[in-house]
């Protein structure tokens, strides 16, 4: 008996046999790592994913639903090895030629600078102390949007945006020489990709769209262009699970501890249906405590905004960003042990397979928590009186068995 | 015997100019330039000629358009624009005139 791995190639579910997936997730990683810096990158491994599903095809039947370590080795050797394919414009591409190209044509230059990207502030054209350019930069956006998008950051977060810019004011390092203003625009990181990628389709949807309305007589052209944008918006779709599975499997993984692209760890085998059933269970309650947890926090933090006090409880002296961070830290402390234990119960996501550190995560948060709330209820009164009121709310019940508790002397 | 590897380097050369020439004639899928490839002494695998097609589309010498397929999803045809057409011509005229050289140049 095998263990068996589910895998969606470009949209399309298949089943491998475990080391059959190992080398599959092996040659896909590597084909990302030499496709490293091409514009183009998520579209070529999204064909590649697609040629691979084709080979894989001519491979099952009715009878036949599992993919073997050989047969997918075969297909893998069909593929060849991924070039990079950036071409004699990666070789000419200096630092300041990249530079040049990230802020001039952005993204149709296409060629990719080899020095890895940092977050710099660049003084040249910024207002303030050019946080703003630097981020600019960095995302390939215009630094206007950027700005407005700082002030509205600064109005909905009730000025943490603010502090957040003074931080990042003395944190953020200068890009003095030409080498640091090239790499504040250089090699994309994820978040960035996704960016770049969302503004070339809107800009070649901008033209379909002005496209179909000059001819909008002929409804065969309009039907092409309906067509093309639901493709697009399904490629889309695509795209941002991959880049959130990733997010996951950098934030659960083992990844946080290796290096990126490292041999994956052997997959655990299956549950037994019990253990799957409680797991199952598990990931679903604890992900409607959370949705509980955001909303409380959520009306705790309107009620800040609107009244000037935590449902009733006034904020004391503190000034009303201080009151909106703790609020933002606190959620935090709360929440993150509880995703944590959720992903550790996660029974088809990639903690699946390191549960351990999720666990591990978990224990530390809540214990965290714990020592927070102790601490803080030797300080606050108020907090002490809520834990012995709660005490005197849940005694009863434990002893009384049902029995409808006295109310407390209040 | 001939050094597969110095031979290999002149094929990867050729590889771009054969891509054009083929998508020349019809608008194909990339199964189908594989396949022709194939058949040559220039066969290809996809992981070569995925990259190369999206580095001549960026270069705006091809581009595609997508087809319902009756088996699978929708599938990218390749055509030539008018700049890759240009570039083939280009091509088509100096391998004539290499060829010429090496013919008027053989012993």
């Amino acid at each position: 008996m095998r263990a068996v791995i589910a895998v969606s190639l470009n949209g399309r579910a298949y089943q491998l046999e475990d080391d059959a997936h190992a080398a599959l997730a092996q040659y896909l990683a590597t084909a990302e790592r030499a496709l490293e810096g091409n514009p183009d990158r998520a579209e070529i491994l999204a064909d590649l994913e697609q040629a691979i599903a084709d080979k894989c095809e001519r491979c099952l039947g009715t009878h036949k639903t599992v993919l073997t370590q050989a047969e997918i080795e075969q297909v893998i050797g069909e593929m060849g090895p991924v070039e990079g394919g950036g071409g004699p414009q990666t070789a000419r591409a200096g630092a300041a030629a990249a530079h040049e190209q990230t802020a001039g044509a952005g993204f149709a230059a296409g060629a990719a600078p080899a020095a890895p990207k940092r977050l710099y502030q660049i003084s040249e054209g910024a207002l303030l102390s050019g946080v703003c350019k630097g981020i600019a930069v960095y995302f390939d956006m215009d630094v206007t949007v950027v700005r407005l998008l700082f002030i509205l950051a600064a109005i909905l977060t009730g000025g943490a945006a603010i502090l957040a810019y003074i931080v990042m004011m003395f944190v953020v390092p200068y890009a003095q020489t030409p080498e640091e203003v090239a790499a504040a625009g250089g090699v994309p990181f994820n978040a960035r990709v996704l960016v770049e990628q969302w503004k070339r389709k809107a800009a070649q949807f901008a033209d379909a769209a002005a496209h179909a309305a000059r001819i909008d007589g002929s409804t065969a052209e309009r039907a092409r262009w309906r067509a093309e944008w639901r493709r697009a918006r399904w490629q889309w779709k695509q795209e941002w699970r991959r880049s959130r599975a990733e997010w996951r499997a950098r934030r659960w993984g083992p990844y946080r501890f290796s290096a990126w692209g490292a041999n994956p760890m052997p997959p655990a085998p299956p549950l037994p249906p019990l253990a799957a059933f409680l797991s199952g269970l598990g990931w679903a309650v604890l992900g409607i405590l959370v949705a509980l947890v955001t909303l409380a926090w959520l009306f705790a933090l309107l009620s800040v905004l609107a009244t000037g006090a935590v449902f009733g409880w006034s904020i004391g002296h503190l000034p009303l960003w201080a009151a909106v961070i703790v609020l933002i830290v606190l959620y935090q402390l709360v929440v993150s042990p509880l995703r944590a234990l959720r992903y550790a119960h996660s029974p088809y996501f990639y903690a699946y397979r390191y549960r351990a550190h999720a666990l591990a995560d978990a224990i530390i948060g809540l214990v965290l928590l714990a020592l927070l709330l102790w601490v803080l209820g030797f300080h606050m009164p108020a907090l002490q009186h809520l834990f012995d009121w709660l005490r005197t709310q849940i005694a009863p019940l434990w002893r009384g068995g049902g029995r409808a508790a006295p109310s407390p002397a209040h | 015997m001939l050094d597969e590897q110095k031979l290999g380097v002149l094929r990867k050369g050729f590889l771009e100019f054969l891509v054009l020439r083929i998508i020349s004639g019809a608008s194909v899928y990339a199964a189908d330039i594989l396949k022709t490839l194939a058949m040559t002494e220039f066969a290809t695998q996809e992981g070569t000629l995925y990259p190369l097609l999206s580095r001549l589309r960026r270069e705006g010498l091809l581009d595609y358009e997508w087809q319902e397929s009756a088996s699978g999803p929708p599938r990218k045809y390749y055509r030539l624009t008018a700049a890759g057409a240009a570039r083939l011509a280009e091509f088509s005229a100096y391998w004539a005139r290499i060829n010429q050289t090496i013919q008027s140049l053989g012993g």
